[in-house]
């Protein structure tokens, strides 16, 4: 009999028993149903989005709203204006959401709930400009006079960084909403491994597999059955972001691009933190055999992962930082800061590619660490079994 | 043959095994009995590799075991268990795909047990919504569905009910007229006498008597003679032999070459001899015997 094949049926069944239960398929279509539904609500939210109205009332200088909008077309917002015969109906319109600001002649700026402090400069500066140009007429000052007058400053604009772009903002969000993924992927799916390990262990079944499989296999045949689980799940959730993010639609954006680099590098950090993880929770499962221990031993991989989620948010802001970049290489929290890092930056290869071979390196070593562990830890059942026991077991 | 040879274990200060040495043979039912701790369960999982002995070898057929050799024995280990969750059907062709077996041998295997056992039509139930008599049969099921050479059971007929323990046995009976060598171990000595042809019993993790069941009571030194007299056991104390007392029976305890004509024709003088047996040692006798206890 090949130790593939045995392999492989161990993964299996952990695979389709895990899979078939209620509680994951729920909480699976749960998820993509809710990822799906984000592009038609930001389609909604885009398309409510238009020109920003400013209602104008009663006795306001000549040219008052033409000279609004050439200061919007200066300070390069969106405006419109209307016009209303009496206060009434200005507010009416302020309530029902058709103007966001109301000028009331030379006496007040009506604003439903908030003052905006960049409209009411907007509207105070185009009715000054107005009252400028009448005041100006009456001093004698030709129509074309009036307007060259009016005519706002013409600045042109430069920072000394390079502007951040809508589509630097969008890649952090990628990026965040993947680094959220790969933390609850990597936490949910290695408590799987741990709890599958610790059930058989409560049940008795495993000392009637080890009778056919080697204990190391055991361990390989869940992380990859259990991984593989996790996989479809990411799979299934970066596919309906990506459907979703293609039906809003975005000037200068392609949301798709962005989408599909920041899931293919979740699904490679995921795999690799993921067989980090699992193998250190699998081993973690062999010394207890009972709920009430799952608790308390769980908390080791967690306190190992939170920082590592912390460090990637720091990432997303800072990716080139020394804290940072030194975190990218650490195997507990690489999959997560280095995840991170090569979205929102240009990472060199050699950074990669040392990360890469760190965790591999890392993950083998704990494989062989917690092979033996295990095997000293997984026919001792009742209280939990210390790691020194465990491993001085597997010698006997 | 499963040979067990000079096998040793050492469990910190505790001894399981000391030296432990004896054979399993093809067609042939071996129980295994000893005080709990002798040594048993520790010994079956050196067959498995689940447990490392110190020092001595199990052999098949004079060769050490390998992996595929093992893949040929079955074991039903003495903590019960499989997944309570999954269906006992997939269950039993989990384990047989493990074995080796490709999935349709699998798929047949399983369907053949489920159908032995009368459980054919509940292939799709899970295994904690059957009844405890239920559970052991599949337990069993799994050990047994890849039609092993060997087979290690531990403890098998715990916890069965009467009706079960026959079913077992019939089992056992079946599986050694095939060929397949089976090693059992077992508290309840009637039942091992039943069904056994052969008998080891250990004790502080060496073989203290080893044999066919039949031999051994043939060759045993002693005899236990029983008289009842006017329907009555008789209970006349006789010069220099001993008596056993228990439930208002006395026995004496002879040498096998003993004459017991010169006491039957004592006994007569009390009235009519109404029951008179002469006979060797039972299991449990041997067994008290042989770990002094």
């Amino acid at each position: 009999m090949n130790r593939t094949r045995q392999t492989f049926e161990l993964a299996r069944r952990d695979f389709v028993q895990r899979a078939r239960s209620k509680a994951f398929l729920t909480a699976m279509l749960l998820t993509v149903g809710i990822v799906v539904m984000i592009g038609p609500i930001l389609s909604m939210i885009d398309q409510d989005s238009g020109p920003t109205y400013v209602g104008l009332v009663g006795e306001l200088p000549p040219g008052t709203g033409d000279s609004i909008l050439l200061q919007a077309g200066a300070l390069d917002m969106d405006v419109a204006v209307m016009s209303f015969t009496d206060m009434e109906l200005a507010e009416q319109a302020i309530a029902d959401g058709e103007i966001s600001v109301a000028v009331n002649s030379l006496d007040e700026l009506v604003f439903r709930e908030n003052v905006q402090p960049r409209l009411a400069a907007l509207a105070i500066g185009g009715v000054a400009a107005a009252q400028r140009g009448v005041i100006a007429a009456e001093m004698g000052l030709s129509p074309s006079e009036v307007d060259s007058l009016l005519l706002p400053v013409d600045f042109s604009q430069r920072t000394l960084e390079p502007a951040e772009t809508d589509e630097d903002q969008a890649r952090q969000a990628g990026a965040l909403a993947g680094l959220l993924l790969l933390y609850m992927s990597l936490l949910m799916f290695g408590q799987f491994v741990m709890m599958g390990i610790m059930e058989e262990k409560q049940t008795r079944v495993v000392e009637v597999v080890l009778s056919r499989v080697r204990p190391t296999q055991i361990l390989v045949g869940k992380v990859v059955g259990i991984g593989l689980l996790g996989l479809i799940q990411i799979l299934a959730l970066g596919a309906s972001a990506i459907f979703t993010l293609s039906i809003v639609d975005i000037a200068d954006i392609n949301i798709t691009d962005i989408g599909i680099k920041v899931f293919g590098i979740l699904v490679l950090w995921y795999l690799l933190g993921y067989m980090f993880y699992s193998f250190l929770y699998g081993t973690l499962g062999a010394t207890i055999s009972r709920q009430e221990d799952m608790q308390g031993v769980a908390m080791l991989p967690v306190l190992l992962i939170l920082p590592g989620f912390f460090l990637g948010q720091m990432a997303l802001v800072n990716p080139d930082t020394l804290l940072v970049r030194i975190a990218s290489f650490i195997p507990v929290w690489s999959p997560m800061v280095m995840g991170v890092r090569v979205t929102v930056s240009t990472v060199p290869t050699w950074e990669l590619a040392v990360s890469i071979l760190l965790i591999l390196l890392t993950t083998y070593a704990l494989l062989r660490l917690g092979g033996r562990i295990y095997r000293g830890a997984i026919l001792h059942s009742g209280a939990k079994v210390k790691l020194r026991t465990a491993w001085r077991s597997a010698a006997q | 043959m499963l040979e067990f040879s000079e096998l040793k274990k050492q469990f910190g200060d505790v001894t399981a095994l000391d030296g432990l040495s004896f054979q399993v043979h093809p067609g042939r039912i071996l129980g295994f009995l000893g005080p709990n701790g002798a040594g048993k369960t520790t010994a079956m999982r050196c067959v498995f590799d689940l447990v490392l002995p110190d020092a001595g070898r199990v052999s098949w057929n004079g060769k050490p075991l390998d992996v595929a050799t093992q893949l040929r024995f079955g074991y039903m280990p003495e903590e019960r268990g499989l997944y309570p969750k999954m269906k006992i059907g997939e269950q039993i062709a989990y384990f047989a795909r493990l074995s080796g077996l490709s999935r349709s041998d699998a798929g047949r295997a399983a369907a053949a047990w489920l159908d032995r056992f009368e459980l054919g039509d509940r292939a799709d139930a899970k295994l904690e919504e059957l009844s405890h008599g239920n559970q052991q049969r599949v337990q069993l099921a799994a050990a047994l569905v890849h039609e092993p050479m060997v087979a290690i059971l531990d403890e098998p007929f715990a916890g069965l009910d009467p009706i079960g323990m026959e079913t077992m046995a019939d089992v056992l009976r079946d599986l050694a007229s095939r060929g397949v060598a089976i090693l059992f171990s077992s508290h309840q000595l009637d039942l091992v006498a039943d069904v056994c042809q052969d008998v080891v019993i250990i004790d502080h993790g060496r073989t203290v008597l080893s044999g066919e069941v039949t031999e051994l009571r043939r060759l045993a030194p002693i005899r236990f003679l029983e008289i009842e007299v006017n329907g009555r056991p008789w209970t006349t104390e006789l010069d220099g032999i001993q008596v056993v007392d228990a439930n208002d029976r006395r026995r004496y305890v002879l040498d096998r070459n003993a004459a017991i004509e010169d006491i039957l024709r004592y006994a007569r003088q009390d009235g009519e001899v109404t029951r008179f047996s002469f006979e060797p040692p039972n299991l449990t006798d041997l067994f008290r015997e042989a770990v002094g206890r």
